[in-house]
């Protein structure tokens, strides 16, 4: 069984600051989405543990010019060979022309059982991509995923939902997505970036997909949540009668004695 | 056991320096970072003295993210209620090549990480080395975590601590008595206002130091470089004279109070404090330069005790360069000679004595000693300013001439003993 891993670069955020309501993101570097981590861990695991035999890391660089610098990340953490597929038409992608990408680099890689996923990327978390490029390539998708198990032509899910656990079995190929309880991805060793250095990583651009660049379907106009203004009342004299005006204010208000 | 002919711990200046002479002569190296990334753990003021080293890797420098070249000096020396700011301008300072830039390390140190893996170095960041491997005295490499990599050569630029040189029995443990404890925040304020409050022309750049009471007595200082886009604050004091004092300051105190003194707020006002962070410095002169080779390792650096700090100007980032660098050059004739011993690789510390580095510690061999007396940070500071005051003076009493009043000042806090011996002791720095 060969797995491929979809995962995503992105700003590293807990670097990003954020000034006059813009988050600052010159300089900062990228690194692989937590849930992305997940989904390696579950397929180095699945390899580990002999129910695969190879496992591929996908990557769109959606602007990342070092994306394929920081992708032997994902070679050091097990994955046994990389591709990037890296395009200035691709800087800026929606989820449909990420999912039209990515399910045409699984076709060019041809053997893929097991195609993973994290649930949500880091820093948009749309959780759109997973099922729309199993949609594309028409295999069957499960959800939300802390355990994954694959024998005899299935894989064998536990789907973490708000009040039950629920297990799903799909003939392979299939694709899973997966959220953080799945596993501690591992954190590399030296020995495990050295070698990651000499392991097989391809570059492509859309032609070598054979994709046309995007047409633009959505327009942002704005990703700031909406700024709520304040009344800047200031109560005073005693703390009572600070605390009887309040009261009053708020009733006024209607948010008391409704 | 994996190897590589070159391990650099350490990716600041000196080991990205070493790092990238090696890469660019085809040698295999592999510099192993502690920090997310190159820099991320250094809290330099802080200008580099970019004269000294234009000549090493010059096709580097004119792309260098470098701040802004600093174009005036500013001393100020501070009595209780009272300073006097002395201002050094020369064209020469940026004229043609600026001698020197004020930088930030985070973006310089990535920066030159960026060029040292594009010359074929591997850059490793997040990666702790642990031990120095030694096999019959010889450093044979290096462990991080359960890994062992082994190496021709081992460039130890592992900064301040030597946690690992010292560890290995390379150098002594650095004594509190040998450094200084920095305190840094970068305090973000629109470009043109910095070239307001500095009387500064657009991209130029001031430096200025601070001295008496800033420290409360303490050796040390504070410093101010300008950014493009913020100012390097910072204060500096002795870790010796700081743990002698029992009167509960804690030493990042002094940072705090020294941002609201009436003659610093102004300076900072409006700005966004973006980073804080404090770091051990390297006082001790060439005195505390450990052993700089010997088998199958060099050392450069901070870790080296290669940081100058001459009241007036402090270096340490030009000789990391040009530190790093002499090791490469080293590192290449010993390969060249097939010999990673002591002897092989011995040429090193002779290119350092003969370079500006080892010189110019030298030459100021006996500053360090001269910093411990305290009248330096107490009553010179405030002798200066007072000394000012007065002549500046005026009220209803009748006033002495000018000369008489100064002369009044001087022989009060300059002629007498202990001044005249100070004099003395000053005579060859």
């Amino acid at each position: 069984m060969d797995i491929v891993v979809c995962v995503k670069t992105n700003p590293d955020l807990e670097m990003v600051r954020v000034k006059d309501r813009v988050a600052q993101t010159e300089g900062v570097p990228y690194k692989i989405g937590d849930l992305e981590k997940n989904a390696l861990e579950a397929a180095v695991a699945l390899r580990e543990a002999g129910a695969a035999a190879k496992v591929t890391a996908l990557c769109l660089a959606e602007g990342n010019r070092k994306a394929a610098e920081d992708i032997k990340t994902a070679l050091a953490m097990g994955a046994d060979e990389a591709v990037v597929v890296d395009d200035p038409a691709l800087a800026d992608p929606d989820e449909a022309a990420v999912a039209a990408a990515l399910a045409a680099a699984v076709k060019k890689i041809g053997a893929c059982d097991l195609l993973l996923f994290g649930e949500g990327s880091s820093d948009n978390y749309t959780g759109q991509v997973g099922a729309r490029v199993a949609e594309l390539l028409g295999l069957p998708q499960i959800g939300y995923a802390r355990k994954v198990e694959a024998a005899d032509g299935a894989v064998r899910c536990e789907r973490s939902m708000d009040d039950m656990i629920e297990t799903v079995e799909a003939p392979l190929p299939a694709a899973v997505t997966v959220v953080s309880e799945i596993n501690e991805p591992r954190i590399p060793g030296l020995m495990q970036i050295m070698k990651a250095k000499s392991k097989p990583l391809q570059v492509w651009s859309l032609a070598d997909l054979g994709l046309e660049a995007p047409a633009p379907v959505r327009e942002i106009v704005s990703n700031l949540a909406k700024e709520q203004d304040r009344k800047h009342i200031v109560f005073e004299g005693t703390a009572a009668e600070q605390a009887d005006a309040f009261v009053d204010a708020l009733t006024r208000e209607g948010v008391l004695g409704r | 056991m994996e190897r590589v002919e070159c391990i650099v711990v350490g990716g600041g200046l000196a080991g990205l320096s070493a790092a990238y002479g090696l890469a660019e002569a085809g040698v295999e190296v592999m510099v192993l970072e502690r920090g997310d990334y190159s820099g991320a753990k250094n809290v330099t003021g802080g200008r580099l003295y970019l004269k000294p080293i234009r000549d090493i890797y010059p096709e580097l420098w004119d792309e260098a993210p470098f701040e802004r070249p600093v174009a005036r000096e500013l001393v100020t020396m501070m009595a209780e209620g009272a300073h006097t700011t002395v201002e050094i301008a020369s064209d020469r300072f940026t004229a043609g090549a600026p001698q020197s830039y004020t930088v930030l390390r985070a973006r310089l140190d990535q920066w030159l990480a960026e060029k040292v893996m594009e010359k074929g170095a591997m850059v490793v960041p997040n990666m702790k080395v642990d031990e120095l491997l030694r096999e019959d005295g010889r450093v044979i490499g290096i462990r991080a975590g359960e890994d062992e990599i082994g190496a021709d050569v081992v460039v130890v630029a592992e900064g301040v601590l030597r946690l690992l040189s010292s560890a290995a029995g390379l150098a002594t443990q650095p004594k509190a008595r040998h450094h200084a404890l920095g305190y840094k925040e970068v305090i973000e304020l629109p470009p043109g206002v910095i070239e307001d409050r500095w009387h500064l022309n657009p991209g130029e750049g001031a430096a200025q130091l601070f001295m008496g009471e800033c420290t409360k007595g303490m050796m040390g200082g504070a410093f101010l470089y300008t950014n493009r886009e913020s100012i390097s604050l910072g204060i500096v004091v002795g870790m010796e004279d700081m743990r002698r004092r029992r009167d509960g300051t804690e030493s990042w105190q002094l940072l705090d109070e020294f941002k609201e003194l009436p003659q610093i707020r102004p300076l900072v006002a409006g700005g966004t404090v973006a980073e804080y962070s404090a770091h051990a410095i390297p006082e001790g002169g060439i005195s505390q330069v450990p052993r700089l080779a010997g088998d199958g390792y060099l050392v450069a650096g901070d870790a080296a005790g290669f940081c100058l700090n001459a009241l007036v100007t402090v270096r340490g980032m030009d000789f990391a360069v040009a530190a790093g660098h002499l090791a490469a050059e080293a590192i290449k004739r010993a390969k060249a000679a097939g010999d990673f011993s002591a002897a092989g690789l011995a040429s090193y510390e002779g290119s350092l004595r003969s370079s500006f580095v080892l010189r110019d510690l030298e030459t100021a061999r006996t500053i360090p000693s001269f910093m411990e007396n305290p009248r330096l940070f107490t009553h010179y500071p405030r002798a200066v300013a007072r000394l000012l005051e007065s002549v500046y003076t005026v009220d209803e009493r009748p006033q002495d001439g000018l000369v008489k009043k100064a002369w009044k000042s001087v022989r009060r806090d300059f002629l007498n003993v202990a001044t005249v011996k100070d004099a003395w002791s000053a005579r060859r720095i």
